[in-house]
């Protein structure tokens, strides 16, 4: 049955009146996702060639071609050739997190980070805090503080909460794809058919819509902080 | 007093019926829910195609803003989906 579905392994700590919990699980698989991403990055360093007269050996066409490709699908949208520039390591890093992270879910007793709302927050209220750092030093105090009162002063708290609106729906976005594959998945396999279609319904879920899902996080992200700074 | 002789007569109490509510409503938030981000979606598509068709050679961009535009689209469906896990999981 599905009573193991909302169960979490969860390590309360108390200090003084002050409490605060932790999920275990989505703790250890998002230093997962960091260390397989840290030593992924350490390992393709060592193919890069040191001149530049020299030729490229396979490694390095290989990164070579795959930073090509994020910069052409992921920053092209941007305002600015100089925004694009500045962000493309932060955008790049943010679609191979999530990828990765959602791509952890194929592999038996690992599990998505991002099945955990926590962690889609924190990233989607990442990318706000940017965007908007980026829009005050982009346009200045008084332009960033009157673009809220535009076009009409009295639309400041629809401006506001459309600006809160923002990372909540970026974060719900993401979650609910992930832990809905993950319901479904689990579902199907506890109860309807045990063998094969589990397997084709996780190769679906986690890898094609969590590659898909990686992208549009990332390409948000670049829309809303292009927001920002332009509008 | 007469309410409760009442449900011991019948057999249901007030709890079955919560669970009950509990399930009919997250089937209705989904079966509702979905509709719209499905037309949506549908729509988004559709008009990508046309696009695709009159303009073979801007295939790549379109299907960039087509897949963006299917994810703000499907958010709707993604809130109901969150509705029906809270009231399946947590309520």
């Amino acid at each position: 049955m599905l009573e193991h579905l909302g169960e979490k392994l969860i390590l309360h700590v108390t200090i003084g009146d002050f409490s605060l919990s932790f999920d275990l699980v989505t703790i250890i698989m998002s230093w997962v996702v960091i260390v397989l991403l840290v030593v992924l990055a350490l390992w393709l360093r060592r193919g890069l060639r040191q001149e530049i007269e020299e030729k490229p050996n396979r490694i390095q066409a290989m990164v070579d071609a795959l930073v090509d490709l994020l910069k052409g699908q992921l920053t092209s949208s941007f305002a600015s050739e100089k925004l694009a520039r500045e962000l493309f390591p932060f955008i790049s890093t943010l679609f191979l997190f999530v990828l990765f992270s959602n791509w952890l879910s194929v592999i038996p007793y690992c599990d998505s980070p991002t099945k955990d709302l926590n962690v889609t927050l924190s990233l989607a209220l990442l990318v706000f805090f940017v965007s908007h750092w980026f829009a005050f030093r982009m346009k200045g105090g008084r332009r960033y503080l009157k673009g809220f009162i535009e076009p009409y002063p009295f639309m400041l708290p629809l401006n506001i909460v459309g600006e809160i609106a923002k990372p909540v729906s970026h974060a719900f976005r993401l979650f609910g794809n992930i832990f809905g594959g993950a319901i479904l998945l689990a579902v199907v396999s506890a109860e309807l058919i045990p063998v094969v279609v589990p397997a084709a319904l996780n190769a679906f879920f986690g890898l094609f819509i969590g590659a898909i899902q990686a992208f549009v996080f990332a390409m948000l992200a670049v829309a809303y902080i292009n927001v920002a700074v332009e509008s | 007093m007469l309410q409760d002789t009442q449900n011991v007569v019948s057999g249901i109490s007030g709890a079955d019926i919560a669970t009950a509510a509990k399930y009919l409503a997250a089937g209705f938030v989904m079966a509702i829910g979905s509709i719209g981000s499905a037309i949506g979606e549908g729509l988004v598509a559709a008009h990508a195609l046309d696009g695709i068709a009159r303009q073979p050679e801007m295939e790549g961009a379109l299907m960039r803003t087509m897949v963006v535009g299917q994810a703000i689209t499907e958010s709707t469906g993604i809130y109901s989906l969150v509705v029906a896990i809270i009231l399946l999981l947590v309520v």
